[in-house]
Protein backbone atom coordinates (compact mmCIF):
# COMPACT_ATOMS: atom_id res chain seq x y z
CA UNK A 1 0.00 0.00 0.00
CA UNK A 2 1.39 3.49 -0.89
CA UNK A 3 1.82 6.53 0.86
CA UNK A 4 -0.75 7.96 -0.28
CA UNK A 5 -3.32 5.69 0.15
CA UNK A 6 -2.37 5.61 4.02
CA UNK A 7 -3.03 9.21 4.15
CA UNK A 8 -6.21 8.85 2.15
CA UNK A 9 -7.55 6.02 4.66
CA UNK A 10 -6.17 7.76 7.85
CA UNK A 11 -8.33 11.06 6.18
CA UNK A 12 -11.57 8.65 6.56
CA UNK A 13 -10.87 7.30 10.19
CA UNK A 14 -9.90 11.02 11.22
CA UNK A 15 -12.78 12.54 9.76
CA UNK A 16 -15.17 9.31 11.12
CA UNK A 17 -13.50 9.69 14.66
CA UNK A 18 -13.87 13.37 15.09
CA UNK A 19 -16.70 13.92 13.38
CA UNK A 20 -15.56 16.54 10.85
CA UNK A 21 -15.51 16.43 7.31
CA UNK A 22 -13.22 19.01 6.60
CA UNK A 23 -10.24 17.31 8.53
CA UNK A 24 -7.30 16.48 6.13
CA UNK A 25 -4.46 14.77 7.78
CA UNK A 26 -0.50 15.57 6.53
CA UNK A 27 3.07 13.81 7.91
CA UNK A 28 3.08 16.81 10.27
CA UNK A 29 -0.15 16.74 11.53
CA UNK A 30 -0.39 17.06 15.48
CA UNK A 31 -2.69 16.92 18.40
CA UNK A 32 -2.67 20.35 18.46
CA UNK A 33 -4.07 21.03 14.77
CA UNK A 34 -7.27 19.31 15.69
CA UNK A 35 -9.64 20.64 18.19
CA UNK A 36 -11.18 17.56 19.63
CA UNK A 37 -7.90 15.36 19.38
CA UNK A 38 -6.80 15.42 23.10
CA UNK A 39 -5.82 12.57 25.47
CA UNK A 40 -9.71 11.21 26.21
CA UNK A 41 -9.91 10.71 22.33
CA UNK A 42 -7.01 9.59 21.52
CA UNK A 43 -7.42 6.00 22.15
CA UNK A 44 -10.59 5.92 20.09
CA UNK A 45 -8.86 7.19 17.32
CA UNK A 46 -5.92 4.67 17.67
CA UNK A 47 -8.70 1.77 17.97
CA UNK A 48 -10.42 2.84 14.88
CA UNK A 49 -7.00 3.28 12.62
CA UNK A 50 -6.27 -0.56 14.06
CA UNK A 51 -9.58 -1.31 13.03
CA UNK A 52 -9.18 0.08 9.02
CA UNK A 53 -6.27 -1.13 8.38
CA UNK A 54 -6.08 -4.52 10.44
CA UNK A 55 -3.02 -4.00 12.75
CA UNK A 56 -2.19 -3.30 16.57
CA UNK A 57 -0.28 -0.88 17.82
CA UNK A 58 1.39 -2.00 21.05
CA UNK A 59 1.22 0.47 23.69
CA UNK A 60 5.09 2.21 23.60
CA UNK A 61 4.02 3.19 20.32
CA UNK A 62 0.68 4.33 21.40
CA UNK A 63 2.58 6.59 23.97
CA UNK A 64 5.22 8.01 21.73
CA UNK A 65 3.41 8.90 18.82
CA UNK A 66 4.20 12.44 17.79
CA UNK A 67 2.54 13.05 14.58
CA UNK A 68 0.54 11.51 12.03
CA UNK A 69 3.57 11.20 10.09
CA UNK A 70 4.46 8.80 12.53
CA UNK A 71 1.92 6.53 12.67
CA UNK A 72 1.52 6.44 8.94
CA UNK A 73 5.36 4.81 9.12
CA UNK A 74 4.22 2.31 11.92
CA UNK A 75 1.28 1.63 9.85
CA UNK A 76 3.39 1.30 6.41
CA UNK A 77 5.46 -1.20 8.24
CA UNK A 78 3.14 -3.57 9.82
CA UNK A 79 0.97 -3.95 6.67
CA UNK A 80 4.24 -4.93 3.81
CA UNK B 1 15.63 17.31 55.49
CA UNK B 2 13.52 20.48 54.75
CA UNK B 3 14.25 22.29 51.20
CA UNK B 4 13.98 25.65 52.80
CA UNK B 5 16.60 24.56 55.64
CA UNK B 6 20.07 25.33 56.85
CA UNK B 7 21.06 21.33 56.20
CA UNK B 8 19.72 21.46 53.17
CA UNK B 9 22.17 24.41 51.81
CA UNK B 10 24.77 23.14 53.27
CA UNK B 11 23.86 19.54 51.68
CA UNK B 12 23.91 20.96 48.31
CA UNK B 13 27.03 23.00 48.44
CA UNK B 14 28.44 20.07 49.39
CA UNK B 15 27.61 17.97 46.83
CA UNK B 16 27.98 20.63 44.38
CA UNK B 17 31.48 21.24 45.07
CA UNK B 18 32.16 17.85 45.65
CA UNK B 19 30.69 16.57 41.97
CA UNK B 20 32.47 19.67 40.15
CA UNK B 21 35.82 18.65 40.92
CA UNK B 22 35.30 15.11 41.07
CA UNK B 23 36.77 13.20 37.80
CA UNK B 24 34.29 13.02 34.93
CA UNK B 25 34.58 9.40 34.91
CA UNK B 26 32.99 9.10 38.66
CA UNK B 27 30.42 12.43 38.90
CA UNK B 28 27.95 9.97 39.32
CA UNK B 29 28.74 8.44 41.90
CA UNK B 30 28.74 11.81 43.58
CA UNK B 31 25.24 12.42 43.09
CA UNK B 32 24.54 8.31 43.71
CA UNK B 33 26.17 9.24 47.61
CA UNK B 34 24.77 12.21 48.23
CA UNK B 35 21.07 10.71 47.13
CA UNK B 36 21.50 8.12 49.54
CA UNK B 37 22.59 10.24 52.53
CA UNK B 38 19.42 12.49 51.64
CA UNK B 39 17.43 8.81 51.86
CA UNK B 40 18.31 7.78 54.70
CA UNK B 41 18.83 11.03 56.60
CA UNK B 42 18.10 10.29 60.25
CA UNK B 43 16.12 7.47 59.41
CA UNK B 44 18.04 4.80 58.44
CA UNK B 45 16.88 1.38 60.07
CA UNK B 46 16.43 -2.45 58.92
CA UNK B 47 12.60 -1.26 57.73
CA UNK B 48 13.46 1.65 56.18
CA UNK B 49 16.72 -0.34 54.00
CA UNK B 50 14.64 -3.14 53.46
CA UNK B 51 12.24 -1.05 52.09
CA UNK B 52 14.91 0.78 49.56
CA UNK B 53 16.03 -2.85 48.62
CA UNK B 54 13.03 -4.41 47.71
CA UNK B 55 11.92 -1.76 45.09
CA UNK B 56 15.66 -1.33 43.70
CA UNK B 57 16.22 -5.04 43.82
CA UNK B 58 12.55 -5.93 42.18
CA UNK B 59 13.08 -3.13 39.86
CA UNK B 60 16.47 -4.68 38.58
CA UNK B 61 15.90 -8.29 38.30
CA UNK B 62 12.55 -8.14 36.62
CA UNK B 63 13.83 -5.20 34.18
CA UNK B 64 16.34 -7.60 33.51
CA UNK B 65 14.12 -10.51 33.01
CA UNK B 66 11.84 -8.43 30.88
CA UNK B 67 14.06 -7.59 28.56
CA UNK B 68 15.00 -11.07 27.97
CA UNK B 69 11.36 -12.43 27.57
CA UNK B 70 10.22 -9.81 26.29
CA UNK B 71 8.77 -11.73 23.21
CA UNK B 72 7.32 -14.56 25.16
CA UNK B 73 4.52 -15.05 27.59
CA UNK B 74 7.37 -15.14 30.45
CA UNK B 75 7.56 -10.99 29.34
CA UNK B 76 4.57 -10.26 30.59
CA UNK B 77 4.25 -12.38 33.98
CA UNK B 78 7.46 -10.96 35.03
CA UNK B 79 6.11 -7.25 34.38
CA UNK B 80 2.72 -8.30 36.07
CA UNK B 81 5.06 -10.02 39.40
CA UNK B 82 7.57 -6.86 38.99
CA UNK B 83 4.64 -4.15 39.30
CA UNK B 84 2.51 -6.65 42.03
CA UNK B 85 5.82 -6.77 44.45
CA UNK B 86 6.38 -2.81 44.06
CA UNK B 87 2.89 -2.13 44.58
CA UNK B 88 2.13 -4.58 47.33
CA UNK B 89 4.85 -2.80 49.66
CA UNK B 90 3.35 0.64 48.58
CA UNK B 91 0.01 -0.32 49.84
CA UNK B 92 1.54 -1.99 53.17
CA UNK B 93 2.99 1.33 54.27
CA UNK B 94 0.45 4.29 52.48
CA UNK B 95 -2.97 2.24 52.48
CA UNK B 96 -2.94 0.00 55.71
CA UNK B 97 -5.13 3.19 57.44
CA UNK B 98 -7.87 3.84 54.44
CA UNK B 99 -8.38 -0.27 54.82
CA UNK B 100 -8.85 0.08 58.27
CA UNK B 101 -10.72 3.18 58.01
CA UNK B 102 -13.35 1.42 55.48
CA UNK B 103 -13.51 -1.42 57.53
CA UNK B 104 -14.52 0.14 60.95
CA UNK B 105 -17.18 2.16 58.97
CA UNK B 106 -18.54 -0.91 57.44
CA UNK B 107 -18.84 -2.40 60.66
CA UNK B 108 -20.00 0.51 62.45
CA UNK B 109 -22.70 0.80 59.62
CA UNK B 110 -23.94 -2.94 60.48
CA UNK B 111 -24.07 -2.25 63.97
CA UNK B 112 -20.95 -4.48 64.31
CA UNK B 113 -18.75 -3.85 67.32
CA UNK B 114 -15.16 -4.36 65.66
CA UNK B 115 -12.97 -1.74 65.73
CA UNK B 116 -9.56 -1.69 64.73
CA UNK B 117 -6.75 0.56 65.93
CA UNK B 118 -4.55 2.80 63.09
CA UNK B 119 -0.94 1.43 62.72
CA UNK B 120 1.73 3.86 62.38
CA UNK B 121 4.32 3.03 59.35
CA UNK B 122 7.69 4.46 58.69
CA UNK B 123 7.59 4.65 55.37
CA UNK B 124 11.05 6.03 53.67
CA UNK B 125 10.81 9.34 51.96
CA UNK B 126 9.59 9.46 48.21
CA UNK B 127 8.47 6.24 48.77
CA UNK B 128 5.36 7.33 46.22
CA UNK B 129 7.41 8.73 43.73
CA UNK B 130 10.05 6.00 43.10
CA UNK B 131 7.40 3.27 43.65
CA UNK B 132 5.46 4.95 40.24
CA UNK B 133 8.86 5.92 38.69
CA UNK B 134 9.88 2.35 38.96
CA UNK B 135 6.49 0.94 37.25
CA UNK B 136 6.90 3.18 34.76
CA UNK B 137 10.50 1.84 34.32
CA UNK B 138 9.31 -2.07 34.32
CA UNK B 139 6.68 -0.73 31.97
CA UNK B 140 8.90 0.77 29.21
CA UNK B 141 11.41 -2.40 29.09
CA UNK B 142 8.22 -3.93 28.70
CA UNK B 143 6.87 -2.06 25.87
CA UNK B 144 10.64 -1.87 24.21
CA UNK B 145 10.60 1.82 24.73
CA UNK B 146 13.83 1.73 26.98
CA UNK B 147 16.46 -0.69 27.97
CA UNK B 148 17.12 -1.97 30.82
CA UNK B 149 20.10 -0.76 33.45
CA UNK B 150 22.64 -3.19 33.93
CA UNK B 151 25.06 -1.42 36.61
CA UNK B 152 22.69 -1.68 39.78
CA UNK B 153 24.39 1.23 41.14
CA UNK B 154 23.06 3.68 38.20
CA UNK B 155 19.59 2.39 38.43
CA UNK B 156 20.10 3.43 42.07
CA UNK B 157 20.81 6.78 41.21
CA UNK B 158 18.05 6.93 39.12
CA UNK B 159 15.50 5.63 41.39
CA UNK B 160 16.74 7.75 44.53
CA UNK B 161 18.36 11.18 42.99
CA UNK B 162 17.41 13.41 45.61
CA UNK B 163 16.04 16.71 44.58
CA UNK B 164 13.10 14.65 43.33
CA UNK B 165 12.42 12.53 46.88
CA UNK B 166 10.72 15.03 48.71
CA UNK B 167 8.13 16.63 45.70
CA UNK B 168 8.78 14.63 42.30
CA UNK B 169 8.20 15.71 39.67
CA UNK B 170 8.08 12.31 38.28
CA UNK B 171 10.85 11.42 36.22
CA UNK B 172 11.17 8.70 33.05
CA UNK B 173 14.38 6.73 32.78
CA UNK B 174 14.55 7.10 28.80
CA UNK B 175 14.44 10.80 29.23
CA UNK B 176 16.94 11.25 31.86
CA UNK B 177 19.28 8.66 31.61
CA UNK B 178 21.89 10.21 29.77
CA UNK B 179 21.67 13.45 31.95
CA UNK B 180 22.00 11.69 34.94
CA UNK B 181 25.15 9.59 34.23
CA UNK B 182 27.03 11.57 31.80
CA UNK B 183 29.47 14.73 33.60
CA UNK B 184 27.78 17.94 33.62
CA UNK B 185 30.46 20.67 33.30
CA UNK B 186 30.54 24.32 35.57
CA UNK B 187 28.71 26.67 33.76
CA UNK B 188 28.36 30.20 35.24
CA UNK B 189 25.03 30.99 33.02
CA UNK B 190 23.25 27.22 34.32
CA UNK B 191 24.23 27.83 38.18
CA UNK B 192 22.84 31.58 38.09
CA UNK B 193 19.79 30.56 36.11
CA UNK B 194 19.44 27.76 38.82
CA UNK B 195 19.52 30.16 41.62
CA UNK B 196 17.18 32.70 40.13
CA UNK B 197 14.35 29.59 40.06
CA UNK B 198 15.73 28.56 43.79
CA UNK B 199 15.38 32.47 44.97
CA UNK B 200 11.61 32.10 43.24
CA UNK B 201 10.74 29.32 44.84
CA UNK B 202 12.13 30.37 48.22
CA UNK B 203 9.97 33.37 47.91
CA UNK B 204 7.20 31.67 47.00
CA UNK B 205 7.44 29.35 50.41
CA UNK B 206 8.91 31.60 52.92
CA UNK B 207 7.03 35.16 51.84
CA UNK B 208 3.74 34.10 50.62
CA UNK B 209 2.99 30.45 51.36
CA UNK B 210 4.17 30.66 55.27
CA UNK B 211 2.06 33.43 55.81
CA UNK B 212 -0.76 32.64 53.86
CA UNK B 213 -1.19 29.38 56.04
CA UNK B 214 -1.26 31.39 59.09
CA UNK B 215 -4.83 32.79 57.93
CA UNK B 216 -5.61 29.84 56.75
CA UNK B 217 -5.27 27.35 59.67
CA UNK B 218 -6.92 30.41 61.41
CA UNK B 219 -10.26 29.22 60.00
CA UNK B 220 -9.77 25.89 59.56
CA UNK B 221 -8.84 25.23 63.28
CA UNK B 222 -11.32 27.45 64.52
CA UNK B 223 -14.57 26.69 63.12
CA UNK B 224 -16.98 27.60 66.19
CA UNK B 225 -15.13 30.78 65.96
CA UNK B 226 -15.62 31.25 61.97
CA UNK B 227 -18.45 30.84 59.26
CA UNK B 228 -19.31 32.05 55.50
CA UNK B 229 -17.10 35.11 54.35
CA UNK B 230 -13.95 33.91 56.20
CA UNK B 231 -14.33 29.78 55.14
CA UNK B 232 -14.54 31.24 51.62
CA UNK B 233 -11.59 33.19 51.97
CA UNK B 234 -9.50 30.45 53.55
CA UNK B 235 -11.11 28.06 51.11
CA UNK B 236 -9.69 30.39 48.16
CA UNK B 237 -6.52 31.42 50.03
CA UNK B 238 -5.94 27.99 50.60
CA UNK B 239 -5.17 26.99 46.98
CA UNK B 240 -3.03 29.59 46.89
CA UNK B 241 -0.50 28.39 49.75
CA UNK B 242 -1.02 24.73 48.05
CA UNK B 243 0.08 26.40 45.03
CA UNK B 244 3.30 28.17 46.18
CA UNK B 245 4.06 25.61 48.67
CA UNK B 246 4.34 22.60 46.09
CA UNK B 247 5.42 24.52 42.85
CA UNK B 248 7.88 26.38 45.24
CA UNK B 249 9.36 23.15 46.42
CA UNK B 250 9.46 22.25 42.74
CA UNK B 251 11.59 25.17 41.80
CA UNK B 252 14.07 24.80 44.11
CA UNK B 253 14.56 20.66 42.95
CA UNK B 254 14.75 22.00 39.48
CA UNK B 255 17.02 25.18 40.33
CA UNK B 256 18.95 22.63 42.24
CA UNK B 257 19.19 19.99 39.39
CA UNK B 258 19.83 22.75 36.68
CA UNK B 259 22.87 23.84 38.63
CA UNK B 260 24.53 19.88 38.42
CA UNK B 261 23.46 19.91 34.57
CA UNK B 262 20.00 17.96 34.83
CA UNK B 263 17.06 18.98 33.61
CA UNK B 264 13.85 17.93 34.96
CA UNK B 265 10.16 17.85 33.61
CA UNK B 266 8.13 20.73 34.20
CA UNK B 267 5.32 20.01 36.95
CA UNK B 268 3.65 23.45 36.70
CA UNK B 269 2.84 25.64 33.66
CA UNK B 270 0.93 28.85 35.46
CA UNK B 271 -2.66 26.71 36.31
CA UNK B 272 -4.38 30.06 37.62
CA UNK B 273 -4.14 30.64 33.85
CA UNK B 274 -6.62 28.02 33.24
CA UNK B 275 -10.17 28.28 31.73
CA UNK B 276 -11.85 25.00 32.41
CA UNK B 277 -10.64 22.30 35.07
CA UNK B 278 -9.61 19.99 32.39
CA UNK B 279 -6.88 22.55 31.45
CA UNK B 280 -5.84 23.09 35.10
CA UNK B 281 -4.89 19.78 35.45
CA UNK B 282 -2.36 19.92 32.26
CA UNK B 283 -0.93 22.30 33.96
CA UNK B 284 -1.25 21.40 37.81
CA UNK B 285 1.46 18.44 38.79
CA UNK B 286 1.91 17.84 34.67
CA UNK B 287 4.03 14.61 35.97
CA UNK B 288 1.74 13.15 37.95
CA UNK B 289 -0.66 13.15 34.90
CA UNK B 290 1.30 12.10 32.45
CA UNK B 291 2.51 9.27 34.29
CA UNK B 292 -1.58 8.42 34.90
CA UNK B 293 -2.29 8.93 31.07
CA UNK B 294 0.51 6.85 30.25
CA UNK B 295 0.61 4.19 32.14
CA UNK B 296 -2.86 3.76 33.44
CA UNK B 297 -5.39 5.45 31.46
CA UNK B 298 -4.34 5.15 27.74
CA UNK B 299 -3.54 0.94 28.82
CA UNK B 300 -6.60 0.55 30.65
CA UNK B 301 -9.20 2.44 27.42
CA UNK B 302 -7.21 -0.13 25.40
CA UNK B 303 -7.41 -2.91 27.17
CA UNK B 304 -9.71 -5.73 25.96
CA UNK B 305 -12.46 -5.06 28.71
CA UNK B 306 -12.60 -1.55 28.19
CA UNK B 307 -13.31 -2.90 24.28
CA UNK B 308 -15.90 -4.98 25.06
CA UNK B 309 -17.65 -2.14 26.92
CA UNK B 310 -16.85 -0.09 24.50
CA UNK B 311 -18.34 -1.93 21.35
CA UNK B 312 -21.61 -2.92 23.63
CA UNK B 313 -22.45 0.52 24.79
CA UNK B 314 -21.74 1.87 20.97
CA UNK B 315 -24.57 -0.51 19.75
CA UNK B 316 -26.80 0.54 22.72
CA UNK B 317 -26.08 4.34 22.84
CA UNK B 318 -25.08 4.93 19.11
CA UNK B 319 -21.29 6.03 17.85
CA UNK B 320 -21.20 9.67 19.47
CA UNK B 321 -22.45 8.86 23.11
CA UNK B 322 -21.91 5.32 23.35
CA UNK B 323 -17.63 5.91 22.53
CA UNK B 324 -17.78 7.95 25.94
CA UNK B 325 -18.96 5.79 28.27
CA UNK B 326 -15.45 3.77 28.45
CA UNK B 327 -13.75 6.44 28.36
CA UNK B 328 -15.51 7.97 31.56
CA UNK B 329 -15.00 4.74 32.94
CA UNK B 330 -11.23 4.70 32.55
CA UNK B 331 -11.01 8.40 33.47
CA UNK B 332 -12.74 7.62 36.93
CA UNK B 333 -10.64 4.93 37.53
CA UNK B 334 -7.84 6.95 37.14
CA UNK B 335 -9.38 9.85 39.23
CA UNK B 336 -9.70 7.47 42.13
CA UNK B 337 -6.12 7.03 41.59
CA UNK B 338 -4.96 10.04 41.96
CA UNK B 339 -6.46 11.16 45.09
CA UNK B 340 -5.40 7.65 46.66
CA UNK B 341 -1.45 8.41 45.54
CA UNK B 342 -2.50 11.82 47.42
CA UNK B 343 -2.85 10.21 50.13
CA UNK B 344 -4.41 7.10 51.70
CA UNK B 345 -7.82 8.96 53.05
CA UNK B 346 -10.62 9.55 51.81
CA UNK B 347 -10.78 13.28 51.68
CA UNK B 348 -8.30 12.97 49.17
CA UNK B 349 -9.74 10.28 47.12
CA UNK B 350 -13.02 12.74 46.72
CA UNK B 351 -11.19 15.73 46.73
CA UNK B 352 -7.90 15.40 44.44
CA UNK B 353 -10.04 12.54 42.85
CA UNK B 354 -13.47 12.18 42.45
CA UNK B 355 -14.80 15.64 42.51
CA UNK B 356 -12.14 16.56 39.97
CA UNK B 357 -13.83 13.36 37.66
CA UNK B 358 -17.20 15.40 37.95
CA UNK B 359 -15.74 18.85 37.18
CA UNK B 360 -14.46 17.08 34.23
CA UNK B 361 -17.49 15.01 33.00
CA UNK B 362 -19.58 17.81 33.39
CA UNK B 363 -17.10 20.15 31.75
CA UNK B 364 -16.85 17.48 28.69
CA UNK B 365 -21.34 16.61 28.39
CA UNK B 366 -22.24 20.66 28.97
CA UNK B 367 -19.59 22.26 26.93
CA UNK B 368 -21.93 21.67 23.48
CA UNK B 369 -25.14 22.91 25.53
CA UNK B 370 -23.35 26.33 26.18
CA UNK B 371 -21.83 26.61 23.18
CA UNK B 372 -25.04 26.76 21.77
CA UNK B 373 -26.31 28.72 24.06
CA UNK B 374 -23.81 31.08 24.12
CA UNK B 375 -24.10 31.38 20.04
CA UNK B 376 -28.13 32.17 20.59
CA UNK B 377 -27.28 34.75 23.13
CA UNK B 378 -24.49 36.24 20.94
CA UNK B 379 -21.90 35.50 23.98
CA UNK B 380 -18.53 36.47 22.60
CA UNK B 381 -16.61 34.20 24.15
CA UNK B 382 -13.05 35.22 23.36
CA UNK B 383 -12.54 38.43 24.94
CA UNK B 384 -10.97 39.00 27.47
CA UNK B 385 -13.61 39.24 30.14
CA UNK B 386 -15.37 35.98 29.30
CA UNK B 387 -12.11 34.31 29.89
CA UNK B 388 -11.48 35.89 32.63
CA UNK B 389 -15.32 34.96 34.02
CA UNK B 390 -13.77 31.21 33.05
CA UNK B 391 -10.93 31.51 34.76
CA UNK B 392 -12.66 33.16 38.67
CA UNK B 393 -14.76 30.16 37.60
CA UNK B 394 -12.06 27.39 37.58
CA UNK B 395 -10.17 28.90 40.32
CA UNK B 396 -13.72 28.85 42.50
CA UNK B 397 -14.55 24.99 41.53
CA UNK B 398 -10.95 24.03 42.00
CA UNK B 399 -11.21 25.69 45.77
CA UNK B 400 -14.59 24.16 46.84
CA UNK B 401 -12.93 20.58 46.10
CA UNK B 402 -9.89 21.28 47.94
CA UNK B 403 -11.38 22.42 51.24
CA UNK B 404 -11.78 18.32 51.09
CA UNK B 405 -8.16 18.10 50.37
CA UNK B 406 -7.17 20.79 53.64
CA UNK B 407 -10.06 18.77 56.26
CA UNK B 408 -9.11 15.90 58.67
CA UNK B 409 -12.31 14.22 57.43
CA UNK B 410 -15.00 14.07 55.47
CA UNK B 411 -17.52 15.34 57.58
CA UNK B 412 -15.60 18.16 58.47
CA UNK B 413 -14.85 19.40 54.81
CA UNK B 414 -18.92 19.22 54.51
CA UNK B 415 -19.97 21.06 57.80
CA UNK B 416 -16.93 23.78 56.36
CA UNK B 417 -18.49 23.97 52.93
CA UNK B 418 -21.73 24.69 54.38
CA UNK B 419 -20.52 26.87 56.87
CA UNK B 420 -19.58 28.88 53.64
CA UNK B 421 -23.02 29.73 52.96
CA UNK B 422 -23.65 31.89 56.40
CA UNK B 423 -23.95 35.33 55.87
CA UNK B 424 -21.81 37.80 57.94
CA UNK B 425 -22.78 41.39 59.21
CA UNK B 426 -20.55 44.02 57.23
CA UNK B 427 -19.22 44.57 60.96
CA UNK B 428 -18.18 40.78 61.54
CA UNK B 429 -15.91 40.72 58.72
CA UNK B 430 -14.44 44.42 59.31
CA UNK B 431 -13.66 43.21 62.68
CA UNK B 432 -12.93 39.32 62.08
CA UNK B 433 -10.39 40.07 59.07
CA UNK B 434 -7.61 41.21 62.02
CA UNK B 435 -8.55 37.85 63.79
CA UNK B 436 -7.37 35.62 60.93
CA UNK B 437 -3.44 35.46 62.79
CA UNK B 438 -2.00 38.25 60.73
CA UNK B 439 -1.77 41.91 61.26
CA UNK B 440 -2.73 45.15 58.16
CA UNK B 441 1.00 45.08 57.35
CA UNK B 442 0.96 41.31 56.67
CA UNK B 443 -1.97 41.15 54.66
CA UNK B 444 -0.78 44.44 52.88
CA UNK B 445 2.53 42.02 52.54
CA UNK B 446 0.03 38.81 51.01
CA UNK B 447 -1.78 40.83 48.87
CA UNK B 448 1.54 42.86 47.16
CA UNK B 449 2.97 39.20 47.00
CA UNK B 450 0.03 37.35 45.03
CA UNK B 451 -0.20 40.07 42.57
CA UNK B 452 3.79 39.55 41.86
CA UNK B 453 2.81 36.05 42.01
CA UNK B 454 0.14 35.99 39.46
CA UNK B 455 2.49 38.61 37.01
CA UNK B 456 5.09 36.30 37.11
CA UNK B 457 3.09 33.35 36.42
CA UNK B 458 1.43 35.67 33.45
CA UNK B 459 4.28 36.67 31.91
CA UNK B 460 5.65 32.81 31.75
CA UNK B 461 2.85 31.98 30.04
CA UNK B 462 4.07 34.19 26.93
CA UNK B 463 7.43 32.13 27.26
CA UNK B 464 10.98 31.72 29.60
CA UNK B 465 11.07 34.12 32.13
CA UNK B 466 14.72 33.69 33.15
CA UNK B 467 15.54 33.91 29.25
CA UNK B 468 13.67 37.25 29.51
CA UNK B 469 15.30 38.49 32.43
CA UNK B 470 18.96 37.00 31.04
CA UNK B 471 17.97 39.81 28.01
CA UNK B 472 17.85 42.46 29.63
CA UNK B 473 20.65 44.78 31.03
CA UNK B 474 23.05 44.52 34.21
CA UNK B 475 21.74 47.07 36.43
CA UNK B 476 18.14 45.83 35.46
CA UNK B 477 19.00 42.48 36.11
CA UNK B 478 20.36 42.65 39.79
CA UNK B 479 17.78 45.28 40.66
CA UNK B 480 15.08 42.43 40.32
CA UNK B 481 17.28 39.81 41.86
CA UNK B 482 18.04 41.97 44.71
CA UNK B 483 15.10 42.96 45.10
CA UNK B 484 14.23 38.98 45.33
CA UNK B 485 17.14 38.23 47.74
CA UNK B 486 15.73 41.33 50.63
CA UNK B 487 12.10 40.35 49.83
CA UNK B 488 12.97 37.03 51.47
CA UNK B 489 15.54 37.78 53.83
CA UNK B 490 12.92 40.59 55.28
CA UNK B 491 9.49 39.53 54.15
CA UNK B 492 10.57 35.73 54.63
CA UNK B 493 8.60 33.69 57.22
CA UNK B 494 11.06 32.07 59.35
CA UNK B 495 11.10 29.14 63.02
CA UNK B 496 9.32 26.40 63.55
CA UNK B 497 5.62 27.24 63.53
CA UNK B 498 6.26 30.84 62.33
CA UNK B 499 4.99 33.17 64.89
CA UNK B 500 3.86 36.68 62.86
CA UNK B 501 5.55 38.26 65.96
CA UNK B 502 8.59 37.19 64.78
CA UNK B 503 9.19 38.31 61.94
CA UNK B 504 12.27 39.57 60.93
CA UNK B 505 10.81 42.89 59.61
CA UNK B 506 9.27 43.12 62.95
CA UNK B 507 12.91 44.71 64.23
CA UNK B 508 12.56 47.32 61.36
Amino acid sequence: MSKEEIFERLNKVFRDVFDDESITVTENTTSSDIEDWDSLEHINLIVAVENEFKIKFNMGEVTTMKNVGEMANIIESRIK
Amino acid sequence: MSLTGLTFVIFCITTLIIYFIFPKKYKWVVLFISSLIFLFYKNLNINTLLQALIILLTSYIFGRLIEKNKDNKLGKRYLIIGIFIIIALLCYLKYTNLFITTINSISSLLNIKIKLNLVERNALIGISYYSLIMISYLVDIYWGKTESEKNIFKLALFMSYFPILTSGPFINYSEIKEDLYTHHKFDTKRISSGLIRILWGLFKILVISLRISTLVNTVYNNPNQFVGFFNILASLFFVIELYTNFSGSIDIIMGVSEIIGINLPENFASPFFSKSITELWRRWHITLGTWLKNYVFYPLQKSRAMQWINTKSRNILGKKRGKKVAMYLSMLIMWVLIGAWHNGAYTFIIGSGILQFIYIFLEDTLTPISKKINEKLGINTECFSYKLYQMIRTYCLFSLSMVFFRSATVKDAIIFIKNMFVFNEIYVIKEGIYNLGLDLLDLKLLFISILVLFIVDYIKTKGNIREKLFNQNLPFRWLIIFTLIFSIAIFGCYGIGFDPATFIYGQF
